[in-house]
């Protein structure tokens, strides 16, 4: 079995694995947090100002909400295993068509936030590498630092205040046309850049020190060219590999760069099926962003074959 | 006791520029949060609806809140909340991640791949999961809260943990301490702590911050809202409707929460083996 | 290879942005943001959204003044005894797929939004019938308020193609001047100009309507021309937004207030004294301006100005007064402890106060709350949950007290929405285990009594007597704003917000 394969295989177990961990996680939440199903769900459908008991009995009738534990989790996998996740018991639409369409829009909104980070991060961080304990480093640490304390909605709230109120280049929040992407992507990288500057920063100054890098501008390579043979690819494995666990800090910045950009993806949708109770949405949308994180995880792995050839003979 | 006393000007000196700055930093935010309310009286919850959202003065050196309540004595009760609770986070993600790390880093095998696998199913699950479950256990505790957010962090100090210990498992020199007949104790804590200890130190130093921001994103989706209690990242997401009227007083968590951020940095900066 | 693939990273990202950047441009469409989320196309759960965007409509309308006046339906008329109501339908209307708006059709609609939960189903109906050109609804008992209640947004009136065979909507196929070009749950709908409608036509051709949950999002879009208009704006931001020379701010007095309800079957809240140092000790002017940022939002009584007949022109809720409050409670037996918090026989005044985020305001007045009676001796917890812990905590008794916002204006007439709260078995958003006889009869009396002066004394009775036995105790009244772009002509709000009189627009010339 190569290494390729032995990759994929894995990662198609944690898939599976993954889907399994949403189903029971969401049976456990929907039984052990508080409040009254039905009432929740009808908050959700008829909004607020109209729950009262004659909604929540509506709910609880057309749905027989109050079957026996294990038959519904019993009954929840079975359906899980067929990738049939039903209806959203708020809206009524089938759940896979809500996620698709907001899967579509969070996808599109990492995408260009991972290529913004990448752009951003690595590039200052090794250049910090390369003057270890010069000004750009010490800028460097004092930005990461600063980045990481800021919440993500500070992040976005000031980017909006910029760019789109101060110089007017892109809209405020919404969606719909491309250029709506562009403020909440870069909310989200910068958060994502401030980490892997550091990474990058710190494997850059591991290469800089080392003898074969030494010996390379010994034997009398430009710096650029000594950076460009033997520094950016040995650093740039790290970089890459770090960005699957990074990927974590998207998928959860999405909620709030979401909520707040008013932008329809999974990570919005996710928190208003939590609030409502609306368990195929939570499965459905959970569902999908533990997919998403694995499918791009498979990606980073592949990356990180494709950069280092001696992983591929491992 | 006092040995340690005793030991620690002779620690303090041995410890590079940057950490002495460090542990001043955090030191300094430690002592303003519990020597202020011994030195005067501060009530955080005490409202004065006719005078909010004060500019700093004498009287009020921080200014005032939405709700007309004394920024400085909310800090105050934030910093000692927050950062205690920022510690039982980073402790209950640490252990569990650092041990499971070094056995399945040590044991192989099996072991290994299945906590690995574990490991890499906790990530992908969807955090926010996590954390209502937790807080629906105890609901209305912090504490709940921020172990909450421990259960998604340790999987960082995990796969750090592990791909070191693995490495290391396999040098000469553990080989060598093995075969001289060293218990588990000592080649844990000659060898491999060393090792781990600048990687464990640098995530736990992100990750006090983590577990406040996460709290603040919490409250943004209103999860966790608790009145009155006066908490880092709830204050970062209360305060945020007065961004541009009173833009001091959300920097004020935020500015702590930075501090904290560089001071843990700092402290924890050693350079990367 | 690494640099070769940064090239490429930057050029992808390049080759996205170059086109986008145009198509930030001011275009013709009307931008509508509001925080409301289109939950679904169901007109019981998400009605409210196709009717302000005048997509559908009802067979009654109401005018500026709030009155009802004819909309798919003509004329109406009901029988001697009051148990036939016939509504002609108005001639010559189509839906937006063409078909003509029938009896059939409107019987239908209606069937549905009286077996789904929602204000049609209160009223006691028989039977919907389709004779001829009108629909007729038999009821058991007469019911003065049935045309109020059938302008209602979940009684809107859709094409028979908007639903598939289980009764599920498919499509939002209404009579309105905007019919639907795209919509995408739960953020966003486009509309165009209808054509084929019956009555005066819009003046601008599309519009759109985004769902933008925080407020901070809706007053930045407004400051950046992304919105044209942007409705419910946060307070702090609402003031920044005055001074924007591109914008103009409307505002106008809604049917709605912050109440408190209180559980009278607890023993600390039993007693209407215990109720009225609560509501001593409630600091409605600093709440008001501190909190909502609108002095005039100090609620006096329960029954705000937008409520012409209910609201009494006299402060019927007396300001605050800590001693008279702290006096009541020392009468009562409540003893002040060393803590602070007063006790009697041993128990403690301590009370949770359930709230809920939907409304951002609703968390802090209850922190208000929370340290207001605090002075008083009360020790309260707030708990700030999902709305629906407050109807669902009515029911199984275990509310103590939540802290709400009640739209009485959700028909019309806000006697339908007090009849529902103030009944003999009290209501999932009013009293809880309150009642009296004497508002039961008014409220029953009310509802045969034709508008003038006989009925505004019945009114006042009765609010009278609501503001004394004080079964929710009033803290504060919304007001609607909104911030208009200067570019939009002929905007005005609807506090019954069932519109947003979308047609009466026009851009302005320069």
């Amino acid at each position: 079995m190569n290494r390729l394969t032995s990759l994929l295989l894995g990662r198609l177990l944690q898939a599976g694995l993954v889907a399994w961990g949403v189903g029971t996680l969401t049976f456990l939440l929907t039984r052990a947090l508080p409040g009254d199903m039905a009432y929740r769900i009808a908050a959700g459908r008829y909004g607020y100002e109209n729950v009262d008991r004659d909604a929540a009995e509506a709910v609880a009738r057309e749905l027989s909400l109050g079957g026996s534990p294990l038959g519904d989790y019993l009954y929840w996998l079975g359906d899980l295993a067929r990738l049939d996740l039903g209806h959203s018991l708020v809206s009524g639409e089938s759940v896979w068509s809500e996620v698709r369409h907001q899967l579509g829009h969070s996808l599109g909104l990492a995408l260009v936030a991972v290529l913004l980070a990448l752009l951003i991060g690595p590039p200052l961080g090794m250049l910090a590498g390369l003057r270890r304990d010069g000004w750009l480093d010490r800028a460097n640490l004092l930005g990461a630092v600063l980045l990481r304390s800021l919440p993500s909605f500070v992040i976005g709230l000031l980017l909006i205040m910029v760019f789109s109120v101060g110089l007017g280049w892109f809209p405020a929040a919404g969606h719909g046309g491309a250029a709506h992407v562009w403020l909440p992507a870069l909310a989200l990288a910068l958060g994502l850049a401030a980490v892997s500057t550091r990474v990058a920063r710190n494997a850059m100054a591991g290469v800089a020190r080392s003898p074969f890098y030494a010996f390379a501008r010994t034997k009398g390579l430009s710096s650029w060219i000594a950076f460009r043979r033997h520094g950016l690819r040995n650093a740039g494995v790290p970089v890459v590999a770090y960005l699957g666990v990074q990927l974590v800090y998207l998928i959860e910045g999405v909620v709030v760069v979401e909520s707040l950009f008013a932008w329809p993806g999974i990570g919005h949708a996710l928190v208003h099926a939590l609030v409502a109770r609306d368990v195929p949405m939570v499965q459905g949308t959970a569902l999908a962003m533990g997919l998403l994180f694995v499918a791009l995880n498979t990606l980073v792995d592949l990356t990180c074959l494709l950069i280092d050839p001696r992983r591929r003979q491992a | 006791m006092i040995a340690t006393l005793s030991l620690l000007p002779s620690r303090w000196r041995a410890l590079p520029h940057a950490r002495r700055w460090g542990a001043g930093l955090l030191l300094a935010l430690l002592a303003v949060a519990w020597l202020l309310p011994l030195a005067m009286p501060l009530d955080p919850a005490r409202q004065d609806l006719m005078n909010i959202l004060a500019a700093p003065s004498l009287a009020e050196p921080l200014g005032t809140d939405h709700l007309g309540r004394s920024q400085l004595a909310r800090m105050a009760a934030a910093i000692r909340l927050s950062t205690g609770m920022a510690l039982v986070s980073v402790l209950s993600a640490a252990l569990p991640g650092v041990l499971l790390g070094v056995l399945a880093g040590w044991r192989g095998g099996w072991t290994d791949r299945a906590l690995g696998l574990v490991a890499d199913c906790v990530l992908a699950l969807p955090g926010l999961l996590l954390v209502l479950l937790l807080a629906a256990i105890a609901p209305g505790q912090f504490w709940a809260l921020y172990v909450g957010i421990a259960l998604v962090l340790w999987v960082e100090y995990f796969r750090v943990v592990r791909a070191t210990t693995r490495s290391l498992a396999a040098s000469p020199q553990l080989q060598a301490s093995r075969l001289l007949g060293f218990g588990h104790g000592y080649l844990l804590r000659r060898h491999l702590w060393p090792a781990l200890a600048p990687a464990v130190s640098t995530l736990a130093a992100f990750g006090a911050a983590n577990a406040i921001l996460a709290i603040a994103a919490l409250g943004f989706v209103s999860i966790g809202l608790e009145p009155p209690t006066a908490e880092l990242g709830l204050m970062m997401t209360e305060l945020l409707p007065y961004y541009r009227e009173a833009p001091w007083i959300i920097l004020q968590p935020i500015a702590v929460l930075f501090l904290l951020v560089l001071g843990c940095q700092l402290l924890a900066g050693r350079e990367p083996q | 290879m690494f640099v070769r693939w940064l090239r490429a990273t930057a050029l992808t990202v390049g080759l996205i942005a170059a086109p986008s950047l145009q198509a930030a441009a001011a275009d013709d469409r009307l931008d509508v943001v509001a925080p409301w989320e289109i939950n679904s196309l169901d007109p019981s759960r998400a009605g409210h959204v196709f009717l302000r965007m005048q997509v559908a409509e009802t067979l009654v309308d109401t005018d500026h003044e709030g009155r009802l006046v004819p909309g798919l339906a003509e004329r109406w008329d009901t029988s001697a005894d009051g148990r036939r109501w016939r509504f002609t339908l108005r001639d010559g209307v189509r839906f937006h797929d063409g078909s003509p708006l029938t009896a059939e059709a409107a019987v239908k609609a209606l069937r549905r939004a009286a077996a789904r939960p929602g204000m049609l189903s209160q009223a006691p109906i028989e039977a919907i019938e389709a004779d001829g050109p009108a629909v007729v609804l038999r009821l058991s008992r007469p019911y003065a308020l049935l045309p109020a209640l059938l302008a209602h947004s979940s009684t809107q009136v859709l094409a028979p193609a908007a639903f598939d065979d289980d009764g599920d909507t498919v499509a939002v196929i209404g009579t309105g001047p905007y019919a639907v070009t795209s919509l995408q749950t739960p953020q966003r709908l486009t509309v165009e100009r209808f054509d084929d409608y019956w009555g005066e036509p819009a003046s601008i051709e599309q519009a759109s309507y985004l769902a933008a949950p925080r407020g901070e999002t809706r007053a930045l879009m407004a400051q950046s021309g992304d919105a044209d208009i942007v409705f419910t704006l946060d307070p702090a931001s609402r003031l920044r937004l005055a001074r924007q020379p591109n914008l103009t701010l409307a505002t106008t007095p809604l049917p709605r207030t912050v109440t408190v309800k209180l559980n009278a079957a607890h023993p600390a809240l039993a007693d209407t004294s215990t109720r009225r140092a609560l509501s001593l000790a409630v600091n409605r002017q600093g709440i008001a301006r501190g909190v909502m940022r609108t002095p005039e939002a100090a609620a006096n009584q329960l029954f705000p100005p937008a409520l012409a007949d209910w609201h009494r022109h006299e402060p019927a809720t007396p300001a605050r007064d800590l001693a008279a409050a702290r006096a009541l409670l020392d009468d009562q037996g409540w003893t002040l402890g060393d803590d602070g918090i007063r006790t009697r026989d041993g128990r403690r005044l301590a009370l949770t106060l359930t709230t809920f985020a939907d409304r951002p305001e609703l968390p802090i007045i209850a922190t208000a709350l929370q340290d207001q009676w605090r002075e008083l001796g009360v020790e309260v917890s707030v708990n700030v949950g999902n709305a629906s812990e407050i109807p669902a905590g009515h029911h199984d008794g275990s509310l103590e007290m939540g802290l709400m916002a009640r739209n009485y204006g959700l028909v019309p007439d806000p006697l339908a929405t007090l009849r529902e709260d103030f009944g003999p078995e009290g209501g999932d958003w009013g009293a809880m285990n309150w009642s009296d006889p004497r508002l039961t009869a008014l409220l029953e009396s009310l509802t045969e009594t034709p508008p003038g002066e006989a009925r505004r004394d019945q009114a006042h009775a009765a609010a009278e007597l609501l503001d004394a036995a004080l079964p929710v105790i009033p803290v504060a009244w919304y007001q609607q704003t909104a911030a208009v772009n200067a570019r939009l002509d002929g905007f005005s709000l609807d506090p019954l917000e069932r519109s947003y009189r979308l047609t009466e627009l026009s851009w302005s010339e320069t």
